[in-house]
């Protein structure tokens, strides 16, 4: 335990030096900002004024921060490997169970301060321009973006530690991305759609992608009617029930965490450093 | 309080470490010999636990391969190129590994006192030039006082000066009641340093046993550049009398002589007292090659 706190905070004070926490949270407060401002501008500011920006934040995090979490997820392993300094840490009194975990904790800490200073910032500045009536909604998306960047590190960090180099991590990490964001919807959504268009293979192909999983819950936590999300809201309405939707989503995106973590610390323990 | 039986260690289908076996005592060095490629590296890694291998290495009783943590606690291990994270400063290393190690914040300050590397406390790893890195290395390998110190090839790159500290502190950590092992492909440093070689050729025990027998039967070989004033026909043959079967051949000014370490010093003295004015002269080591393992296990 102790030693994965060490490396948790190498990794924390790592993500403040080189600056790329900071300049996440940037970027997050810079495009939650001006998707507000475009809204304003269009007289949409208001009372529904985080609700709108909190929608369109949606689809830009849903590419962001996955291609964020995958790269910084990939590199770090890869990058220690290559750099020679993994054999470095693992000739000390350290398992790699508990540097795996570290660096993932560690990892995951930074991209959550990232999104809280980001988003924070933005939600502040906007609380201050506009009634306050959705921030609730705004809160979960940010919520939602976490449990996103945790699942999607997870995943970058099995990439990583199959990975002789950072290149090749990151490499792998961005086909991972591609197929996730954008060849996912065409390919398994298609396929089902194709092989049946019940609500249930709609459902089963959305637990199967975590930004799907996101997605799905982002609108069902913004809109009362699911009319919207067609055949799979439908039965998720009649079928499941809002609730057991929910839960069966929020079950699917623990297992992304889970079990490419598990399948990490399995790999990173029988693999030579 | 190190024991190693039956290691064995394949990469693909090349073996690169084919059922070693040894043991090492507190107050005991063991030099692992042999050419590159002969699997010193391997052993080591083996050793600290940083490859899987088949076969038992124990540190103070615990199994490297069941509890790879434990056994780790008990060695400090300075590798060939020592790897640290290059955009952290010295003081930042130190305590960092001072952390992972359970060792307190006032131990690593000494330790970076020790290395020489305190007016540097504050530069960047990836600052210090490669000696200094050696050094900030070597600190870390003792930071906790371990019982077990695994070297890989500390003198490599070193100077002659750093050679002889590097002996000295080899010797000084032997007379505390550590057990040192460390890996060499520089056979005149064997004598000095160990109590037993260990030689490995392609991943196979071809010698253990005490350091000086295996010193008496093996032939490092050095080079001698001799520059020399006149007389150079004389001059090759009294070398031939001293070192025969050494090599004479010459380049530029210099006469190169490829002879056993052991004949270099008679060769340079016998031909100032025949008369042969040696205007200047130099010395290679020749690292440890297949020729001289041949002959080891031929002496065995």
């Amino acid at each position: 335990m102790r030693e994965t706190s060490v490396i948790l905070r190498k990794e924390l004070r790592d993500a403040f030096r080189s600056r790329w926490l900071l300049a996440f949270a940037a970027t997050f407060a810079v495009l939650a900002l001006t998707l507000s401002l475009v809204q304003g501008s269009s007289g949409d500011l208001g009372a529904q004024g985080f609700n709108r920006t909190t929608a369109g934040l949606i689809n830009l995090c849903l590419l962001l921060v996955p291609l964020l979490a995958l790269v910084l997820g990939a590199g770090a392993i890869a990058g220690e490997r290559e750099r020679g300094t993994l054999a470095t840490l693992l000739s000390q009194p350290i398992s790699p169970a508990q540097l795996v975990l570290g660096k993932y904790f560690g990892l995951v800490l930074a991209v959550w301060m990232a999104l809280a200073l980001g988003f924070g910032a933005a939600g502040m500045l906007m609380a201050l321009v506009s009634p306050v009536t959705d921030v609730t909604h705004y809160m979960l998306f940010v919520v939602l973006s976490a449990v996103l960047a945790a699942a999607m590190l997870s995943v970058g960090l099995l990439i990583s530690v199959f990975s002789d180099g950072r290149l090749k991590a990151l490499s792998v990490a961005i086909v991972v991305w591609f197929l996730l964001v954008l060849l996912y919807d065409l390919g398994a959504v298609g396929l089902a759609l194709s092989v049946s268009s019940s609500g249930r293979s709609l459902l089963l192909v959305v637990l199967g992608n975590p930004i799907e999983a996101v997605r799905i819950l982002a609108i069902m936590s913004l809109e009362s009617d699911l009319d919207i999300l067609g055949p799979l809201g439908s039965y998720v309405t009649n079928e499941v029930g809002r609730g057991t939707g929910v839960a069966l989503l929020s079950a699917a995106l623990a297992a992304w965490i889970a079990v490419p973590l598990a399948a990490t610390l399995h790999f990173a323990a029988s693999r030579d450093a | 309080m190190l024991t190693a039986s039956g290691l064995t260690k394949k990469y693909g289908s090349q073996t690169a470490l084919d059922g070693v076996a040894f043991e090492l005592s507190p107050g005991e060095v063991l030099a692992v010999i042999g050419p590159n490629g002969a699997g010193k590296t391997t052993l080591i890694k083996c050793l600290v636990g940083l490859v899987k291998f088949h076969g038992k290495v124990t540190i103070d009783g615990i199994d490297v391969a069941k509890d790879g943590r434990a056994a780790r606690a008990k060695i400090g291990y300075l590798p060939q190129n020592p790897a640290l994270h290059a955009e952290m400063t010295v003081s930042e290393t130190a305590l960092f590994y001072a952390d992972l190690k359970r060792v307190s914040v006032g131990r690593a300050r000494e330790a970076v006192e020790a290395a020489g590397l305190a007016e540097h406390a504050d530069k960047r790893v990836g600052a210090l030039s490669g000696g200094m890195r050696q050094r900030l290395a070597l600190a870390l390998a003792l930071l906790a006082d371990p019982p077990v110190l695994i070297f890989d090839e500390p003198v490599a790159g070193l100077d002659i000066t750093a050679r002889l500290e590097l002996r000295g502190l080899v010797l000084d950590q032997r007379a505390a009641g550590k057990a040192v092992l460390l890996s060499t492909h520089w056979l005149e440093d064997v004598p000095y340093i160990a109590d037993r070689a260990l030689v490995l050729d392609r991943g196979r025990t071809s010698y253990l046993g005490a350091a000086a027998d295996f010193a008496s039967v093996t032939a490092p070989l050095s080079r001698l550049y001799l520059r020399l004033n006149g007389r150079t026909p004389d001059a090759v043959g009294l070398i031939e009398q001293i070192a025969p079967g050494g090599l004479i051949d010459r380049t530029g000014d210099w006469l190169v002589v490829s002879c056993r370490a052991s004949d270099k010093a008679r060769v340079v003295e016998h031909l100032v007292v025949s008369g042969v004015h040696v205007l200047d002269f130099r010395v290679e080591d020749s690292p440890v090659d297949g020729a001289s393992f041949r002959h080891a296990e031929g002496g065995r």
